[in-house]
């Protein structure tokens, strides 16, 4: 509240890069941040820098449709994301930074009987570890969420929805920014604009991570970098299952506020939530290609535009204002890859398609514990890259899929 | 993306007219460990640069080709019939 | 008020349209927009800011900025200083709390300054956490523009075209059509598409115009989306020339968003297309060297212009002050002049965005000042001013000195005091300054305050703007309608031939996948469950996917794709597949039955069609093998026909023999029924004896009323689905996801491991090798309550499997289901609970069929 009539600033400006750190954070997006935060502030860390290759928050992290939610399929997935939730919601008070986390609601749409099922299964997992979910038929839909189209009109009308009330919206950049400040009043060095090209290793560990900015000597070293992890990856010699994606999203001219909870329908691939400052925000499910360049499509707003007006016809004259597309990095069983790969030293967090920004805190906090300690908390245990080398997969994925 | 795709039997179309079936992966020849079978089946190169990849012209002739993509610009640099080896 | 005819004026004098604003009625001309029918009403406010709720008028009139934003025939955000007028529209100001001319929530212009700094909402509210819900309602209520109409939507038909053009050339400007018509002269295939009503009768020769429309950006490969109101145009050029000239800049000064301070072309627009005399006492300011031109403009048009100022002669202080938000007088280094019209010119910044999409470079020129596009990517050209040609340097201050708020971006209020605050804070780059700040985020899309930004930062960072950078340019060039974005209403979908016979039966239908079945035909499935075991259902199975694979070596493809055998199944005989993944996975199942040695015929999953026939034919792509793969999927209809009286009803249709030794279960026939050739395969998904018939789709119909008319009732999916149950057959994709496998999913007697290769084969090796940590098995439950699917199978309070299928049935005498669990818990007769409403209920495994057990009754 003081800093509304006494302006101070956020963080550092960026200084030189020192010859060595303890702990070297590849990626200064919410998990990175969140990671050195978690670091220095559990783990009383004293050594921690963040390389970002451009500003803060410029992934994937600045980028997303600022959904959380924990009501996930798997056990291990609700679980995490759940204990995620939880550190959000105190995340404001903890960072003195209103990150606006407006727990509103989610809805995910049913159209089919067979997506039923998938909700039924979702709420009972979430239920049994304490995460408020339930499968909801139109009659409460229409209650929640008066202006959903829930008339037989729709070529797929709504025939149920998984509620979930603590799901919500929040201010992805203030996260970013939350994160950052908190980190760099505990001695975390920043340096934005630095690229990582290079690590150099000994016996199995990398020693030296070289930056287009010069050399520095590391304990360990933390990758965080999403769309770009396999690249990272390939540096330190860690091949990862991962495949690169874009995710595109677009927002609409302010209205009035119109839309309390985040409409989601995998079935109609697109997602829709109306922002603090009255946009709509819309997206869709990733693109099924692999590509590094951030260009979205027109095919992608045509049909998010589609199959928005066909949940809310009223967005018709709606006028669409800007796009952007972001890189996702996708697992093949779309859950996160979490912890430590065959580098000693070399911790990835990656895999996260499009949930990577629904775990921030719960990244931070369960990496920060493993650097410091060594040891891999139980709640990612499950996440391990390890896991694709067993072929004992996670898998968020229901249905069988023809995919190769 | 929304580039032209050549088709070795239609010629260039809209490229939402294929389907895109991931980079080339080569398949172990016989009882691969399991370390080897997993780097086949979830490991990929996902190279920032040129990919050899499968695509089908499916709401077209319906042909399976390779096309030769660089990832960081969607340039296709050419495309080709697979050479099939049973 | 208006002027005399002006020469070339848009509005018809003649005739005058009627129109509403709020309470008042008000005429206009035809011709005229509905804001220049406000503008010559003696209307000047138009709209209340964003956040600050301040008074807005007319200040670009090319539908660029936010100012003109009203609702119009329930309709928001409509910017009505290009919204032609029409008869008995209704328009009505937005984001207002009161009138236009007293806005109660424009305390927070006057009071909330100093508790309301940018980003003031990051550092307040935090506490206690309980309240951020109330907070947030009431920022929720104050931001936002217009207010939706919940009763609006499909009020337009919306289309879309696919165009090609050799040339396309996008600005209708001197340049543009100079380039349209030289490209013109190499041949036809040019089209010019530009923004204005006034090309719309433009003559060109051998050039397509099309205006007013708008190209809404330049997507890879030359795809370029024109927006000309319900009509999408999606063009493909082999050639693109972009003259989008310059966006005229505004300037930064205290004051500079008072009623009265327009832009050069929206004067120049109010006069020479409306006729409308845009002020009494005009100051002009200028950057540029084109203040005397305007002064011309505004006198020509018996505008007083007391004061110019060419403002490149270095004046430091500058400021406007208004009452009621209306501009009344400006002071230039201390030199007040009375007025209440302001014309600005800030310069001129090249309109770059369509080039820097298509993959140009944008760069800062020193000597112009502003942004141009350089190294564009080969077929994209730029004529004209957008390349920076003919921009005469603007020199004035990134922000100028003196009292009141000075915007930097209208949009979003976002003021210079905001903008070096947040660079003090630690917003130091352009992109974090933008998410910080929201500059440029608002409806101008950085029109209007990209670039006097980037000034204000340049001049802050005490560096240049080449080192600063632009914020990435990205479609739409302006907002678009999502309805034309969306087109027409259409989702393919799929029905049966026989979709009609089921409505008219009064089924209830349902989806499963692309395809709509019936649930069921009346109100108790078990009725039609009963009709089954008893006597002679019939159940429409069109949806099937349906596969013929011919050829010298379609027994070896199948083979291969396949963990079980093909090559050695008997010609007329059937045999049951799934197809895996090569990590094994379970995809797909279904029937394949061999009608001769280089012919098989392939069922497969409702939804699996199209997915396995594409890879079938990758397999293939790699193999080689001398196969072909043909989906007949919709070609065919197909009926099975099932329960004990099934043989005989069929026989009465048919002269070929139906007896239990010459067609016997999992034979593959092609017989005649009622005239009708069909494929019948003895199979029993439903544990019955049947047959399932696959024939033209075309004498659906006709089979289906002669099979009804034989005393064959309808059964539906949910009795189907009942009937499978009871004989413990798995679904695939409901049974099964993504991880299941062929020992898990308690089929380990189907894949023959001796063969040399199958899809899958690798994986399955290394699964035998470890123990599954759960299995796909049978339950019956203890108590007559059914689990929802997706129940959870509970041990020691956590979640340990689930539930897949459930359904009471008659035929067993209990509820019976299948389910995933732990391996040491499936062994049959084992107990364990599962979750239904918050209880536990306790089941038993159960291996193998609920019911005939041996088969008998399908066998016979």
């Amino acid at each position: 509240m003081k800093e509304i009539f006494f302006p101070k600033r956020m963080w550092r400006s960026r200084g030189e890069l020192k010859r060595r750190y303890d702990v070297v954070i590849v990626g200064g997006g919410s998990h990175g941040l969140a990671t050195a935060y978690y670091l220095a502030k559990e783990h009383g860390a004293k050594s921690v820098c963040i390389l970002e290759k451009s500003y803060i928050g410029s992934g994937a992290s600045g980028r997303n449709t600022t959904i959380v939610r924990s009501n996930y399929r798997t056990p291990e997935g609700a679980a995490f994301y759940g204990e995620s939730v939880r550190l959000y919601e105190r995340l404001s008070k903890e960072l003195d930074f209103n990150l606006m986390f407006s727990q509103r609601g989610h809805l995910t749409l049913a159209h089919s009987d067979r997506a039923l099922v998938v909700m039924q299964e979702r709420a009972e997992v979430n239920k049994l570890l304490g995460i408020k979910s339930s499968v909801v038929g139109p009659r409460e839909i229409a209650a929640l969420c008066p202006e959903l189209d829930l008339s037989d009109r729709p070529t797929w009308p709504v025939l149920g929805a998984l509620f979930h009330p603590p799901g919500g919206i929040i201010r992805h950049d203030a996260v970013v920014w939350a994160f950052a400040r908190a980190a760099d009043r505990r001695g975390v060095d920043i340096h934005p604009y630095t690229e990582v090209t290079g690590f150099q290793q000994s016996n199995g560990r990398v020693t030296v991570v070289e930056t287009n900015r010069g050399r520095i000597e590391c304990g360990q070293v933390v990758s965080a970098t999403a769309g770009w992890s396999t690249l990272v990856g390939d540096l330190a010699g860690v091949r990862l299952p991962i495949t690169t994606h874009i995710l595109q999203a677009f927002v609409t001219e302010p209205l009035k506020p119109f839309l309390d909870v985040v409409i989601v329908s995998s079935q109609l691939h697109v997602y829709v939530s109306q922002t603090d400052r009255g946009e709509f925000l819309i997206g869709a499910e990733i693109e099924p290609y692999t590509t590094y360049k951030g260009t979205g499509t027109l095919s992608f707003l045509e049909t998010s535009a589609r199959h928005s007006l066909e949940l809310f016809p009223q967005l018709e004259r709606t006028k669409l204002l800007r796009t952007w597309t972001g890189l996702c990095d996708l697992s093949p069983d779309y859950s996160p890859i979490l912890g430590k790969t065959e580098v000693d030293n070399f911790h990835v967090s990656t895999g996260w398609g499009t949930y990577g920004f629904k775990a921030a805190p719960i990244v931070g906090v369960t990496l920060a514990e493993l650097v410091a300690t060594g040891k891999t908390p139980e709640l990612i245990a499950p996440f391990a890259l390890e896991r694709f080398h067993t072929d004992t997969l996670v898998s968020e994925l229901a249905a069988a899929a023809v995919s190769h | 993306m929304s580039f032209v795709l050549a088709c070795p039997h239609c010629g260039p179309r809209p490229v939402d007219e294929f389907a895109y079936s991931g980079e080339v992966t080569r398949r172990p020849q016989s009882s691969p460990t399991l370390r080897e079978l997993t780097d086949y089946v979830y490991f990929r190169d996902n190279v920032a640069g040129r990919q050899r990849e499968w695509w089908q012209h499916r709401q077209g002739c319906g042909e399976w080709f390779l096309a030769e993509r660089d990832t960081r610009t969607n340039e296709i640099i050419s495309v080709s019939l697979p050479k099939p080896g049973t | 008020m208006r002027l005399p005819a002006q020469p070339g004026e848009l509005i018809d004098r003649a005739e005058p349209l009627g129109f509403r604003l709020g309470e008042y009625r008000l005429e206009g001309f035809r011709g005229d927009t509905i804001g220049s029918a406000l503008f010559a009403n003696g209307r000047r406010v138009f709209s209340r800011s964003f956040k600050y709720h301040r008074p807005r008028g007319l200040l670009c009139c090319s539908g660029h900025c936010p100012n003109c934003m009203m609702t119009v025939d329930g309709v928001p955000n409509v910017r009505v200083c290009v919204e032609p007028l029409r008869e008995g529209a209704v328009v009505t100001p937005q984001n207002v709390l009161g009138r236009l001319d007293m806005d109660f929530l424009s305390v927070v212009d006057k009071f909330g300054g100093p508790f309301t700094p940018v980003g003031f909402y990051y550092r307040t509210m935090i506490r206690p956490r309980f309240m951020w819900p109330v907070y947030e309602k009431f920022l929720r209520g104050v931001a936002g523009l217009g207010r939706l109409d919940e009763h609006a939507g499909h009020s337009r038909r919306y289309d879309v075209e696919h165009r090609r053009a050799r040339v396309l050339v996008i600005g209708g400007g001197q340049a543009g059509r100079a380039a349209a018509l030289a490209a013109a002269t190499a041949g036809p295939g040019v089209v010019l598409v530009d923004e204005s009503v006034r090309l719309a009768d433009v003559e060109l020769p051998g050039v397509e115009v099309l205006a007013p429309a708008r190209a809404l950006g330049i997507w890879e490969g030359k795809l370029v989306p024109v927006d000309s109101g319900t009509v999408l145009y999606r063009y493909r050029a082999e050639r693109i020339i972009v003259a989008t000239g310059t966006v005229e800049q505004p300037l930064v000064f205290p004051g500079n968003d008072l009623a009265g301070v327009m832009l050069p072309e929206a004067a120049r627009r109010l006069i020479r297309d409306f006729s409308l005399r845009p002020g009494q006492r005009a100051i002009v300011l200028a950057a540029d060297e084109r203040a005397p031109e305007i002064a011309e403009t505004l006198r020509e048009a018996g505008v007083a212009v007391p004061r110019v100022v060419d403002l490149r002669e270095g004046a430091r202080q500058l400021e406007a002050h208004g009452r009621r938000g209306h501009v009344r007088r400006v002071v230039v280094d201390g030199e007040e002049t009375k007025c209440d019209l302001v014309v600005v010119s800030g310069g001129r910044q090249p309109a770059y965005s369509l080039l820097s999409q298509a993959g140009g470079r944008v760069e800062y020129d020193e000597s112009l000042k502003v942004f141009v596009p350089r190294d564009l990517p080969a077929g994209i050209e730029a004529v004209g001013s957008v390349t920076g040609e003919g921009i005469v340097r603007a020199e004035g201050a990134a922000a100028y000195e003196g009292s009141g708020k000075c915007f930097v971006c209208i949009c979003e209020d976002v003021t210079t005091k905001d903008v070096k605050r947040s660079i003090e804070e630690g917003f130091d780059s352009i992109e974090l300054s933008k998410r910080y700040t929201t500059v440029t985020m608002g409806p101008c899309q950085g029109k209007l305050c990209q670039l006097p930004s980037i000034h204000l930062y340049a001049h802050e960072l005490h560096t240049y703007e080449a080192t600063i950078g632009t914020t990435t340019a990205r479609p739409p060039w302006a907002p678009v309608e999502l309805g034309l974005l969306a087109g027409r209403h259409l989702e393919p979908t799929r029905r049966t031939s026989l979709h009609f016979r089921h409505e008219e039966l009064g089924a209830r239908m349902m989806w499963a996948g692309p395809w709509k079945r019936p649930y069921a035909y009346g109100e108790h499935p078990e009725d039609e469950v009963r009709t089954v075991h008893e006597s002679l259902g019939v159940i429409d199975v069109s949806t099937l996917g349906k596969l013929l694979v011919e050829g010298p070596e379609a027994a070896q493809l199948l083979e291969r794709l396949y963990p079980n055998r093909f090559a050695d199944l008997k010609a007329g005989r059937i045999r049951y597949g799934v197809l895996t993944s090569d990590g094994g996975r379970i995809m797909d199942d279904g029937t394949v039955a061999r009608l001769a040695d280089d012919l098989y015929y392939v069922t497969t999953t409702s939804t699996g069609a199209d997915a396995v026939t594409a890879w079938f034919e990758w397999w293939n792509a790699v193999w080689g093998y001398d196969a072909e793969i043909v989906n007949v999927t919709g070609a065919l209809a197909a009926l099975n026909l099932a329960g004990p009286r099934s043989r005989d009803a069929l026989q009465r249709l048919t002269e070929d023999e139906l007896s239990a030794d010459e067609f016997r279960y999992l034979d593959a026939k092609h017989i005649e029924v009622a005239g009708v050739p069909c494929l019948a395969l003895r199979i029993g998904f439903v544990g019955e004896l049947g047959y399932e018939l696959h024939f033209p789709s075309s004498a659906a119909e006709y089979l289906w009323d002669r099979l009804l008319a034989d005393g064959a009732r309808p059964f539906g999916l949910e009795p189907q689905r009942i009937l499978r149950l009871e004989k413990g057959h798995v679904i695939v994709g409901q049974d099964t996801d993504s991880e299941s496998n062929l020992l898990s999913a308690g089929m380990p007697w189907l894949p023959k491991m001796d063969k040399d290769d199958f899809v899958g084969k690798f994986a399955l090796e290394h699964f035998a090798e470890r123990d599954e940590r759960e299995l796909l098995v049978g339950f019956t439950m203890e108590d007559d309550v059914v689990p929802a699917e997706g129940a959870q199978i509970v041990v020691e309070g956590q979640p340990a499997g689930r539930v897949t299928s459930a359904r009471r049935s008659e035929q067993v005498g209990a509820v019976i289901g299948l389910g995933w669990l732990p391996r040491d818990r499936a062994d049959a007769g084992t107990r364990f609970e599962v979750r239904v409403d918050r209880r536990l209920v306790g089941a038993r495994v159960h291996h193998g069929a609920f019911f005939d057990s041996a088969g008998e009754r399908m066998r016979s």
